[in-house]
């Protein structure tokens, strides 16, 4: 048993070093010069690239600037993707475009011609 | 059918079709919008009585409810309701461009103290809930009124 553990131990070691040498040979410097065993894992933390997990501003739509806090604007964000808006701002549906439907009977309007629009 | 019952019955429609022809218009509202450089403006036109109180929703230019939180005014008013504005709802308008409803309002909204306001937002600018508020009355058909910030002019012709 503790031959066996011997054994492991050994080869473990003789790995790491075979290991570390290769590496080092692979990564070496740009003028040629064999490079510290430290000096690689320094490379490699320099290269991890900076993420950053919390949303920018810029892809927000129909900011107010005034009075909005950015809990809105998130809420217009989880809309947008929607096709269709019927689900959005708690189910409250689009309205029915002009001419598709009445208008309400409010008091407002006569019974005579449907709107007209004209945008120039 | 005798001469004079077919006369009693023309009167009598006749009576009935008369005022309620008398009793509304066709009103043309127009709306300028000034060059602000930005997209197209949601606007809420409705009407408010004397005593500053919502009576009705006349259009709505814009057609994503989500976004009818920024016309303040016509929200808080309304709650944001959209059956409001169902059948009198239109695109937004762009900056510069004039927009020109044709409706048929009663003839009770002039001459008794009704206002008509214009709530306007553009994305990624201010709200403006005050743009423009004229008296509804048969004089100022055809006046053309200065709106606050995205409105460059605001005018109802009978």
């Amino acid at each position: 048993m503790r031959k066996t553990l011997t054994l492991l131990v050994a080869s473990t070691a003789l790995t790491a070093v075979i290991g570390t040498t290769g590496w080092s040979a692979m990564s070496a410097a740009p003028d040629g010069s064999p490079r510290p065993f430290a000096a690689i894992f320094e490379d490699a933390a320099q290269t991890i690239p900076l993420v950053l997990t919390s949303d920018d501003d810029d892809d927000r739509n129909w900011r107010d600037g005034s009075r909005r806090g950015d809990d809105d604007d998130d809420d217009d964000d989880d809309c947008e993707d929607d096709k269709d808006d019927d689900d959005c701002r708690g189910g409250a549906r689009n309205p029915a475009p002009a001419g598709t439907v009445a208008p309400p009977q409010n008091g407002l309007f006569g019974n005579g011609a449907p709107p007209q629009v004209q945008v120039n | 059918m005798t001469l004079k019952s077919l006369l009693a019955t023309l009167a009598l429609t006749t009576a009935l079709t008369l005022p309620g022809l008398a009793m509304a218009k066709p009103v043309t509202l127009t709306t300028t919008l000034n060059n602000y450089g930005g997209d197209g403006a949601y606007l809420a036109l409705y009407v408010t009585d004397a005593s500053g109180a919502y009576v009705g929703s006349l259009w709505m230019a814009g057609g994503k409810s989500k976004y009818y939180e920024h016309l303040s005014d016509w929200y808080r008013a309304t709650g944001g309701d959209t059956a409001q504005v169902n059948g009198i709802t239109g695109a937004s308008v762009g900056a510069g461009r004039t927009l020109e409803i044709t409706l048929d309002l009663a003839d009770a909204l002039f001459d008794a103290g009704y206002t008509l306001h214009i709530n306007a937002a553009v994305e990624d600018m201010r709200d403006s809930p005050n743009e423009v508020a004229v008296p509804l009355t048969t004089d100022g058909a055809g006046t053309s009124v200065a709106g606050r910030r995205y409105v460059a002019s605001f005018a109802y012709d009978m």
